[in-house]
């Protein structure tokens, strides 16, 4: 494919992209931090749905043949302590490498912050990279997909991890209906709203 | 029935919409969705001018080279932004410049303690997520869904990361 129309095809995903993490308000840092403090469970529910969903589309894609797979290597070190510094990022900047994009878009002026620290953060990983190649990232164990460490296809294998992540699904929501966790302001933040509608109505009557 | 100027949607209905876009990423691009990499071309570039020595990192040299896969994703995150302005413009969303929960977790109404918290999380961000080699996007939406074992140990470190930070380093929002 030549690289306009990649770029094309970029803009028209990401804009989709952006509309439904803006519409699902994952991107609140009352939602993500919310789910970081176990409080809220919106992000996890808008994640687990999109791998679901992208197992049943990638078990028929590669099930008939149409397409490969794209599997990261394992590399278990990198993959540990690398999560684990992203994690408190994430944490800390409420928002992770692509929403923090959609805070940008819906007006967040502290994702500017997040983003240039991103670019940053890039680039030193970029000067440190020959280092870690020899270190953390110099021995892994290929791309390898659980399907093949049990013996059973691909398609079937997705497909399960795709019913068993149904069932977790519903019963996130029977434990915590989405629309109560939304709070006043759709952003995930239930602390200042009901606290300044009750501040409000304190002093009502007082007027 | 969600429509373009909801407040809010479904998480399930959003995350089906998300997870869908793999459909063109696998059959257009030969990709998966992914984030963080598009960092390093843009981090790269950016950086090559100050110091074009940045380029003899090979590394650096792959992201930064004019293949579809790493412009696509530079179109692809860039866009975010739009798609994101659009819909909250659509449902006519008034935000804070900083979100209200903040001055809780940080323990400060300091705008400028926030910005020096988002800037070094944004590096910690991008550090790890490039030591991970994937982020929530490229380990977790498309890792997990491909069953892949490398990216699942990543998501299971980002949300351990995460939580240990969240709970530790900021307050109850």
């Amino acid at each position: 494919m030549s690289l306009s129309i990649a770029i094309v095809v970029g803009i028209l995903m990401g804009t989709v992209f952006g509309f439904a993490l803006e519409k699902s308000r994952v991107f609140e840092p009352g939602i993500i931090v919310g789910q970081m403090q176990l409080r809220n469970f919106i992000m996890l529910k808008v994640f687990l749905t999109a791998v679901a969903t992208g197992a049943v589309v990638l078990a028929a894609l590669n099930g008939f043949g149409i397409v490969k797979l794209q599997p990261k290597a394992a590399l278990y070190a990198a993959d540990i302590v690398g999560g684990l510094i992203l994690g408190v990022g994430i944490a800390l900047a409420g928002a992770c490498p692509g929403t923090t994009l959609v805070q940008i878009g819906a007006g967040y002026r502290d994702a500017l912050f997040t983003f240039a620290g991103g670019l940053v953060g890039a680039v030193a990983f970029s000067y440190a990279q020959p280092w870690f190649n020899t270190t953390l990232l110099s021995s892994g164990s290929g791309k390898i997909i659980f399907s093949d460490l049990i013996g059973i296809p691909y398609w079937t294998g997705a497909l399960a991890l795709a019913a068993v992540l149904v069932v977790v699904i519903a019963l996130l929501e029977r434990w915590r209906p989405w629309r109560d966790e939304m709070g006043h302001d759709v952003d995930g933040d239930m602390g200042t709203a009901s606290s300044s509608r009750e501040s409000q109505s304190r002093i009502a009557p007082a007027e | 029935m969600p429509t373009l100027t909801d407040r809010a949607w479904s998480p399930y209905v959003a995350g089906i919409l998300i997870g869908l876009l793999q459909i063109p990423a696998f059959m257009l691009i030969e990709t998966a969705l992914g984030a963080s990499s598009s960092y390093v071309t843009v981090g790269g570039l950016i950086a090559s001018w100050i110091d074009p020595s940045i380029l003899r990192i090979d590394y650096v040299a792959k992201h930064v080279a004019a293949s579809a896969k790493n412009w696509w994703q530079v179109a692809f995150v860039a866009s975010i932004a739009i798609g994101a302005l659009v819909s909250a413009k659509l449902s006519g969303a008034k935000r804070q410049t900083i979100s209200p929960i903040w001055e809780r977790a940080l323990g400060s109404a300091s705008p400028a303690k926030r910005y020096a918290v988002a800037f070094v999380a944004g590096f910690l961000m991008l550090f790890g997520a490039r030591i991970a080699d994937g982020c929530t996007s490229g380990h977790g939406l498309s890792g997990m869904a491909q069953l892949a074992v490398g990216s699942t140990v990543a998501v299971a470190a980002m949300f351990a990361g995460g939580i240990a930070a969240a709970l530790l380093l900021l307050r109850r929002i």
